[in-house]
């Protein structure tokens, strides 16, 4: 319990109106989109640099956890307080700082929402390619502390690849500048690859200047069905190995499909087996060129139909589905699982028939998505978690896929992160050496533990 | 129906995306999915009646925009009007809103009330009027109410004008009776010029959305059922409404509440079948409205702008189809005419600041459209927009069917 004492210190760095403490509204902190819960004490919403630094001060001397908090959109319990006390909110610290496409970079505060950004580059002629599927509602600070992907990131990369620098508030508050304005930069270390991904263990990002690039002439896009989803897979590995790069390329199985289908009527194949959508971009010419070569290869793998959009309210509709993927799952069963275990491409017929025979082996009621072409999979588990039995081998089930993803030499997240979700298993893919120097840094920049404790590290 | 079903929320957080009072706040407090997780930790026992939890639920516009987002099939409506109905009981209301449920409950007390504030708004000294906000709209800005309820003004059953095509049911609402007399007015032109023989029910009383959201559900009982009795006719064509809400609670609350109330609920889907909204009627039968008169009409007329009441778009389809598609209309869409205004029924009273944030930007989009007619279907939108337009604003609003109907002149 946080004293009286250190409460008014806190609010006398925010102010009353960014302060709270009441238990109903710090149920609404308790949570993100993952299915665990963990209560703060006090929610704090900090606007500037400084303020961070002061709660962190007193953070440090009183030994109290300190959480940052987005939009609360993560899929893996990052922003979950699981050791309670502070939850640093920085959906009120949202302001594009600069937007210099001449320099080609943005800086940004955390609390700007994605899809805020790209609508403020879309003017210029310009966007920022990470495209996590909550996009258009969770923050840009999330996503760098999450090192979040997209169907895009095929083509373009992570958010990492995004980062030029940053302004951080350790847990000492002391605050630190590295990167710059500048896309090649190798003056010391490149510490904010270190910082992306680190879920909130390592500092508060207060600042981030991005590398932004100019949006693409044109986009196509198709939607090519299969009655096979092996067939489907190997059409992805083939497409990808032969050295074709498309944006995205984006597989869903029957299950997935007719659950969207059943959500938003879009006619989307309902006795497809399996299903790309893949999109191309950049001059109109070589999209041609790359659509035809696309096209030549699916058919040589059994493709049943291939559909392209024909206007720009034809694309939407079906990224539309695509992102409303996750939300229709939650329809069939009260708690739905969510990992992205990703795996080399070759390998993504493979880790397919994995994930099958081992929810079919436990009896599961399951889908398959992925971003397909970089073989970030997406099974998605409908299950009851009251239902202790049923939920028995759900676990069974994950610790398997997790296993098997790891013996074809791929890995436990693809994009959402570790969070709570992933921590137990991350010996599967980690020597011990390799975490306990994990640990040495985390020792090292938050000597006390306060950030985010209770994670992967 | 009770707290437990309607969706299971997988937390994904789409709903923050069309909140109108998230996208103020940037609070998740103030978010469909944290209203959806508190109702399910007050029905969990994890958190118990509280003035706060009921300020936190009650905090919403009710627009309806994250039901019709929701990939889960979430039905936030339903669940958010029996819990504000169980705290509003445990918690209690304002008098002044209490004071709403009792008046709505039987319409001779209405039409007493309405009849004492006409008077009051005459008698209220001019220096107090000009001085006072109410919610967050500046006392004199309030519109003057009818001298004499619509209803008591028009016979029950207006014959077509020319060529008879049929005939409707008009449920008025309470705004168009007591407020907006013109809007009643205008629709009865249209639609009897359109050839429609049209019967205003009278007895005809308060749709009771504002009472189911306050807590009033038992004195709702009433007023649906005497409404459903009026509305369930034979041989009607379509029951016609001016008011996207009312058009609402007619169209998908009536059977619902009837279930709930342990009743037939056959009448009310028959009712309910027949509910369109009065610019979807005319958007069908455009062909029925003298265009050649109303094309030399428009020759020359002002551009005309839109906003699209919540309850319309959520429930109907939004009217901007019938301004886009009268060619001599010079309609100018405004950046943001599908945002809320922040009204929400009694919202702007109980929270001003976030309600008037709202409207100060839809206010600034108008403006910069150029149109000096700004249409709006909802009373509750019309109200609270053209309460906030600054004095030297030259936009006037008005419901869609009056700009038609000074058109026809027939």
């Amino acid at each position: 319990m946080l004293s009286e004492n250190i409460k008014n210190q806190l609010v006398a760095v925010v102010g009353k109106d960014r302060f709270v403490d009441e238990i109903e509204i710090l149920f609404c902190y308790s949570y993100d989109s993952f299915l665990e819960e963990s209560l703060p004490e006090v929610v704090l919403f900090p606007q500037t640099t400084e303020e961070v630094s002061a709660i962190l001060k007193i953070a440090s001397a009183e030994a109290i956890p300190v959480t940052a908090r987005g939009a609360g959109t993560s899929v893996c319990g990052a922003p979950i307080p699981v050791k309670n006390g502070i939850v640093l909110c920085f959906s009120k610290m949202n302001k594009i700082i600069e937007i210099n496409t001449r320099d080609r970079y943005a800086i940004v505060q955390p609390g700007v929402i994605n899809g805020d950004l790209q609508r403020a580059l879309t003017p210029f002629g310009f966007f920022f390619p990470p495209d996590p599927g909550s996009m258009e509602f969770s923050t840009l600070g999330g996503n760098v502390a999450l090192n979040a992907g997209g169907p895009r990131c095929l083509k373009y990369g992570v958010t990492v690849d995004y980062v030029l620098g940053m302004q951080v508030v350790l847990a000492s508050g002391k605050i630190i500048r590295f990167g710059s304005r500048n896309i090649k930069d190798v003056s010391g270390y490149k510490l904010s690859a270190l910082f992306c991904g680190s879920e909130g263990t390592l500092g508060m990002v207060t600042e981030i200047i991005l590398r932004v690039i100019p949006a693409p002439e044109t986009t196509q896009t198709l939607l090519v069905t299969f009655d096979d989803l092996d067939n489907t897979a190997q059409a992805v590995s083939d497409i990808i190995g032969s050295g074709i790069l498309p944006v995205s390329m984006e597989l869903m199985d029957k299950m997935t499909l007719n659950a969207i289908e059943d959500s938003v009527p879009l006619g989307l194949p309902r006795e497809a087996e399996g299903s790309l959508l893949i999109e191309v971009d950049g001059i109109k010419e070589a999209c041609d060129r790359e659509r035809e070569r696309i096209v030549a290869k699916v058919q040589k793998h059994g493709a049943v139909s291939v559909q392209q959009a024909q206007s720009s309210e034809d694309r939407d509709r079906l990224w539309a589905a695509r992102r409303a993927a996750y939300g229709v799952f939650a329809k069939i069963a009260p708690d739905i699982l969510s990992e992205d275990v990703t795996v080399p491409v070759s390998r993504v017929p493979q880790m397919i028939k994995k994930i099958n025979a081992i929810t079919s082996h436990y009896k599961l009621k399951s889908g398959v998505l992925a971003h397909a072409g970089d073989g970030n999979m997406h099974p998605l588990i409908c299950a009851d978690r009251n239902n202790s039995e049923e939920w028995e081998r759900v676990e069974k089930a994950f610790r398997e896929i997790f296993a098997a993803a790891a013996e074809l030499n791929g890995t436990l997240s693809g994009e959402h992160g570790i969070g709570l979700a992933k921590a137990p298993f991350m010996p599967l893919i980690m020597d011990d050496d390799t975490q306990d120097f994990m640990k040495v840094i985390k020792e090292a920049v938050d000597p006390g533990q306060i950030l985010n404790p209770g994670k992967f590290v | 129906m009770n707290l437990e079903k309607g969706g299971t929320c997988g937390k994904c957080g789409i709903c923050l995306t069309v909140c109108p009072v998230f996208k103020v706040l940037k609070e998740e407090q103030a978010s469909p999915r944290a209203r959806i997780q508190l109702i399910k930790a007050f029905t969990d026992n994890k958190l118990t009646s509280s003035p706060l939890l009921k300020e936190l639920v009650s905090k919403c516009l009710m627009c309806g925009n994250c039901g019709a987002i929701c990939p889960s099939g979430v039905d936030h409506e339903s669940q958010f009007m029996e819990m504000r109905s169980r705290l509003s009981k445990q918690q209690g209301e304002r008098l002044e809103i209490k004071g709403l449920v009792y008046l709505l409950a039987r319409e001779q007390r209405l039409r007493l009330a309405a009849g004492v504030a006409r008077l009051g708004q005459e008698i209220l000294p001019d220096s107090f009027q000009r001085t006072h906000d109410l919610g967050n709209i500046p006392i004199r800005k309030y519109p003057r109410l009818n001298r004499k309820p619509f209803r008591k003004t028009v016979p029950e059953i207006n014959p077509p004008k020319g060529k008879p095509r049929g005939t409707v049911l008009y449920f008025t609402g309470c705004a168009t009776n007591h407020l907006y007399s013109e809007t009643g007015e205008a629709t009865l032109h249209l639609l009897t010029s359109m050839g429609y023989t049209v019967i205003i029910p009278q007895k005809q009383t308060c749709c009771s959305i504002p009472m189911l959201l306050h807590g009033g559900e038992a004195q709702a009982q009433q007023n649906i059922q005497q409404n459903i009795d009026c509305l369930h006719q034979q041989d009607v064509e379509a029951i016609i409404v001016d008011c996207p809400t009312c058009g609402a609670a007619l169209k998908n609350k009536f059977p619902a509440m009837m279930r709930k109330y342990d009743r037939e609920d056959g009448p009310a889907m028959e009712v309910s079948a027949k509910v369109v909204d009065l610019m979807s009627f005319v958007y069908e039968r455009l062909d029925q409205l003298d265009r050649k008169k109303t094309a030399t009409k428009l020759t020359g007329q002002k551009p005309v702008t839109y906003h699209t009441p919540c309850h319309l778009k959520n429930n109907f389809t939004s009217a901007a189809r019938v301004l886009e598609t009268i060619p001599e209309i010079e309609y100018h869409p405004a950046a943001d005419s599908t945002a809320c205004c922040g009204g929400g029924g009694t919202f702007f009273y109980e929270y001003p600041e976030v309600s008037a944030k709202m409207g100060r930007s839809k206010i600034e989009n108008a403006r910069k459209t150029g149109a000096k007619i700004w249409l709006t279907d909802c009373p509750v939108c019309r109200l609270n927009l053209s309460g906030q337009l600054d004095d030297g604003d030259t936009i006037t609003m008005m419901h869609p069917a009056m700009y038609l109907a000074k058109l026809l002149d027939v």
